[in-house]
């Protein structure tokens, strides 16, 4: 197996499910288009296979050196090869935890609205990030969420989601309404 | 064109409403493009309604004024936190952000502000002298075959930067282009991979896609080195570059000011592939080639000066065709439109004034950059000294925003930030995210072309080599991708990743 490792293994798989579902995905729309000899799919299909080509030559390359940089390549950070030891299940949990917190949050847009899930987002993410002060969080908390409201709702007006589930809903509503009075004050 | 130019500036500079615009983009574009998170693309998007209430020659001027200093002010976003405020600037992190890890971010930024400023000023000037000749030779010898063939060339040049081999540097272009083709096809307009989910039908907008790419993926890395306990503040550094030591560029400046007016004077191509195209030919002509990527100051000037220098060729096809070169020049057709106009020729007949105002708009925020940029690089540098964990909910958020406000669908969120998971993991394992996004920008423009190109040419591929420019460019694109491919198999025979 030479330079193989599990992860190149799991690296290739999923690049190989990558093309297998693209491709079979494709024969739903294999429909032909009239004016074009290729069709919907021509185009798909050739990158696809392209990818497949791309991915024997990586795991070649892999199997002959690794994970090491090739020769003569430009435009490579030093710092992204993570070392990171995820064994240990304390930071796993960290990293899982900054991973998942955005997409919940972004899952939460739609019923709980932009206005009300947002400070409980910026506290998360501080606390996440390493942060035990509990002044600090709670100051910074505020802190963001009123530039955040300052600039995107009374400046600039901008449309942000606003829930759809009471009482979350309700919630939204109350700050655009303040958000109304405050501008026909001036 | 002086006498057309100085009454473009009396328009501008006669009217304080005007002049008030004219400031309001300059230092929002600047702002918009320097905040890690939200960009140029979502300032003009939130702007875009209002413009109704503008003159068609203020809402064109405000988005020709924040397309110029936005290109630049995503740069200092790229440089120090390793987060392109636009595609554009993606080619300015690779060494901008290993020299603010060195300590050098204001001579990187300083270089930035200079370059961005020479490259505007260089190409709004040819712009303003040769827009006409140049739509006319554009007419002529350009069109999707060559559009198809300057696609495939960038796109081997950006995959041969950023991989960690040939290989992934290719996976990561492909990825891109897969992303691309999700949406409906460009010709038939047949609903590809939308997985059941109907807002799909219309494509992964690519803003939340590359805020995820750079920005959010961006976090999840500094995350990761705090919870390792490996995260290193980045330092202040305050020394600006030295005269000499610009002037010991100014070889790669004149080439990427060439290299850009190239691009951008291509419908569809834009800043992004110029400043990729201007960071590879810096690459190919040095001397010191495995310095690029550690800090090197040419790929700074290079990228920076590049997309710059497109910004102003940009506006050659939008105005004098009618065909925008990116998101930006696409929005400023909607502004166009808003008022009744079209852009293309007759727009040079009809409304001359509007045209001399946006000319001379351009030529003065390009000079802005320079004194503006310098006073604000200092302000900005001071950034690096908010402790990470309050900087990262602020960019998260904001990316949220920017992500949100262009279609109005929490779905561009979620994508946002499955793109930023999907970067983190590709990023720890050594695959291009600029390669990726420049493949997401470009997919749809190369299947159009190409499939344009092939009905032009009856399906008859030799055709293609039967047209100069479009031979040119295959066949350095097939230079590219096989000299990167016998580089892979012949470090292969000698076993030497290094």
């Amino acid at each position: 197996m030479g330079s193989l490792t599990r992860a190149h293994l799991v690296e290739t798989a999923a690049w190989l499910a990558i093309f297998v579902i693209f491709f079979a995905f494709s024969f739903e729309f294999n429909q032909p288009i009239e004016i074009y000899k290729f069709g919907a799919t021509g185009w798909p299909r050739m990158v696809l296979v392209m990818l497949l080509l791309a991915t024997i030559g990586n795991l070649v390359y892999l199997k002959n050196h690794g994970s090491a940089v090739q020769k003569g390549r430009v435009g490579i950070a030093d710092d992204e090869e993570s070392d990171a030891d995820y064994s240990d299940l304390r930071t796993l949990g960290k990293v899982l935890g900054v991973l998942a917190t955005p997409l919940i949050f972004a899952m939460l847009l739609k019923p709980v609205g932009f206005y009300f899930a947002t400070p409980f987002f910026i506290a998360a993410v501080i606390l996440l990030f390493g942060e035990r002060r509990v002044k600090w969080v709670l100051g910074i908390t505020v802190i963001i969420y009123f530039i955040l409201l300052g600039l995107f709702m009374v400046v600039l007006n901008a449309p942000l989601p606003q829930g759809n589930m009471s009482p979350f809903y309700d919630y939204s509503a109350l700050i655009l309404t303040l958000n109304n009075d405050l501008q026909q004050m001036w | 064109m002086l006498e057309n130019f100085l009454a473009g500036s009396f328009a501008l500079f006669s009217d304080p409403f005007t002049i008030g615009i004219f400031v309001f983009g300059v230092l929002g574009g600047m702002l918009f493009g320097a905040i890690p998170g939200v960009s140029m693309l979502t300032l003009a998007a939130i702007l875009l309604p209002f413009t109704a209430s503008l003159t068609p020659a203020q809402g064109v001027m405000l988005f020709a004024v924040i397309y110029c200093t936005g290109t630049y002010g995503g740069a200092i976003t790229a440089i120090l936190f390793n987060i392109p405020g636009a595609p554009e600037n993606a080619p300015t992190a690779f060494d901008g952000y290993p020299m603010t890890k060195q300590g050098k971010s204001g001579k990187a930024v300083g270089a930035a502000v200079l370059c961005s400023a020479i490259g505007g000023v260089a190409s709004a000037l040819v712009m303003m002298a040769a827009t006409e000749p140049l739509a006319n030779w554009a007419i002529r010898n350009i069109g999707p075959p060559e559009i198809f063939a300057l696609v495939f060339f960038g796109l081997a040049v950006a995959s041969s930067v950023g991989g960690r081999s040939i290989w992934k540097g290719w996976m990561s272009v492909l990825l891109g282009l897969i992303i691309a083709t999700i949406g409906q096809d460009p010709v038939g307009g047949i609903n590809r991979y939308n997985f059941g989910f109907t807002d799909l039908a219309a494509g992964i907008a690519f803003v939340p896609a590359i805020l995820g790419f750079f920005a959010v993926s961006e976090i999840f890395v500094q995350a990761e080195k705090k919870a390792t306990g490996k995260f290193d503040a980045p330092e202040v550094g305050m020394s600006f570059p030295s005269v000499i030591e610009l002037w010991a560029h100014k070889i790669a400046v004149v080439r990427s000011i060439l290299v850009g007016f190239f691009c951008g004077i291509l419908p569809g191509i834009g800043a992004t592939l110029a400043a990729f195209m201007g960071y590879g030919e810096a690459v190919r002509w040095s001397r010191n080639k495995e310095e690029f990527g550690k800090g090197k100051l040419e790929g700074v000037i290079s990228s920076e000066t590049a997309n710059n220098a497109a910004t102003g060729a940009a506006m050659i096809p939008l105005l004098a065709l009618g065909l925008p070169g990116g998101a930006l020049t696409a929005m400023m057709v909607a502004v166009f439109q808003m008022h009744d106009l079209e852009p293309g020729p007759l727009v040079f007949y009809n409304s001359p004034d509007l045209i001399w105002v946006v000319f001379a708009a351009m030529f003065y925020a390009n000079l802005s950059i320079l004194v503006i940029g310098l006073l604000e690089t200092k302000t900005i540098l001071y950034l690096l000294k908010v402790p990470f964990q309050f900087l990262a909910p602020m960019i998260l958020l904001l990316a949220s925003i920017g992500s949100y406000i262009g279609r109005g669908l929490v779905l561009d969120v979620i994508v946002m930030f499955g793109a930023g998971i999907l970067g983190f993991l590709l990023r720890r394992s050594g695959y291009s995210i600029p390669g990726i996004v420049l493949g997401i920008i470009l997919g749809k423009i190369g299947e159009q072309n190409f499939a344009q190109g092939m009905q032009m040419v009856h399906y008859d591929l030799f055709t293609y080599f039967s047209r100069p420019i479009c031979a040119l460019l295959i066949a350095a694109g097939a230079m590219t991708l096989l000299a990167g491919i016998y580089k892979a198999v012949a470090s292969s025979r000698n076993g030497a990743g290094n």
